[in-house]
């Protein structure tokens, strides 16, 4: 199967620049490795076996090159943190608090903890995505958890 | 509340902007950037490397240089190549008449997994041994690889010519469309729907 680029910008977009920003931290950077993602899907004469294999492979892609721009040379793009939180509505201070805690994770500990707790992906699929072994994954999951546990304190809950 | 609906609340202030939109005809003309983002060492090199005689003398602004003897244009000429380690070149050389010429090029390539991958020195050597297409003021068209000149001018059909180049064991396939840019095959000719403009 391949459905409709169009179908899944509409779909898709926004998962997979919220995803970006976790690892680029800036939204012109975010934008592009959407656009390029969705750009590489339309390129690829790949066949998909169902939704979730599209799904995964997208956020897959995502990573990769979000992780690219990171670190690029030539990285134009450099709008700090703090300015782009300025310009974000949070529903309270403790969203707030648990947005720039997670942005102060280390990268590898922000994209499994991004793919656990906002894509709803398994420790499995989590390692099939970003071809890791599932021990590597439960070890970063627990490693990022403990981070936001130590920031948060009683804002997050142990659910180790 | 747990973890995840907390975190999810908190990531639902981060929206792609409202302006976010991607045509697919928009993507077509991105897609060829790309493809020919692959292959701008060859469009922008228009020249050719001899395989050996290369020697690496200076490393400066975290650049390789080097010098080589190449095939431009058909002439076997020296020539001063500096490889900046980000998959991009630039180089001196000195034409028949004595005029020193400089050129630049580089690119980047899609691995399979999607991500970027600047082309490497090698592949860089090996997209400036590629054959090049000139347009010369009398308004014919030449295509040359190593000692090989080929005026093709009469040779397009709706703007798109194939040529066919062989040297010894290896042969090489050119799709030439007409001030378009151009593309080669090793092993059959590239569709010019994927050459840049």
């Amino acid at each position: 199967m391949k459905p409709s680029v169009e179908m899944l910008i509409e779909k898709y977009r926004n998962n997979l620049y919220v995803m970006a920003f976790s690892v680029c931290k800036n939204t012109q950077d975010a934008e592009d490795v959407v656009q390029d993602t969705f750009i590489q899907y339309w390129a690829q004469k790949k066949e998909f076996v169902s939704e979730q294999h599209i799904r995964a492979w997208l956020i897959r892609v995502a990573i990769n090159k979000a992780k690219n721009k990171v670190n690029t040379f030539f990285r134009k793009n450099t709008l700090p943190l703090e300015d782009y939180m300025q310009t974000l509505t949070f529903e309270s201070e403790e969203s707030s608090g648990l947005f720039e805690a997670v942005m102060g994770l280390p990268e590898k500990y922000r994209i499994v903890i991004h793919l656990f707790y906002y894509e709803d992906y398994s420790v499995n699929e989590i390692a099939d995505i970003l071809k890791l072994t599932q021990g590597n994954v439960k070890v970063r999951l627990s490693r990022g958890r403990m981070l936001l546990r130590n920031t948060l304190k009683e804002g997050w809950e142990d659910d180790e | 509340m747990t973890n995840k609906e907390k975190y999810k609340m908190a990531f639902s202030a981060v929206c792609i902007s409202d302006g976010f939109s991607l045509e697919v005809e928009k993507m077509k003309k991105m897609k060829r950037r790309h493809i020919m983002g692959t292959v701008a060492a060859s469009i922008a090199g228009c020249m050719i490397f001899m395989a050996s005689a290369t020697v690496a003398y200076a490393m400066d602004v975290g650049g390789i240089q080097r010098t080589v003897q190449l095939w431009i244009r058909g002439d076997c000429t020296d020539a001063t190549v500096q490889f900046d380690g980000d998959g991009t070149y630039s180089m001196e050389y000195t034409d028949a008449d004595g005029n020193v010429k400089s050129m630049a090029g580089g690119g980047v390539a899609l691995a399979p997994d999607g991500s970027e991958i600047p082309i490497s020195e090698e592949e860089l050597m090996e997209h400036l041994m590629m054959p090049d297409v000139e347009y010369k003021d009398d308004g014919s068209v030449w295509i040359y690889w190593f000692d090989q000149k080929i005026d093709i001018t009469d040779k397009f059909e709706d703007g798109v010519c194939y040529v066919k180049l062989v040297k010894g064991k290896e042969t090489l396939y050119v799709t030439v469309k007409y001030k378009g840019g151009y593309a080669v095959g090793p092993h059959k000719y590239e569709e010019p729907d994927w050459i840049s403009e």
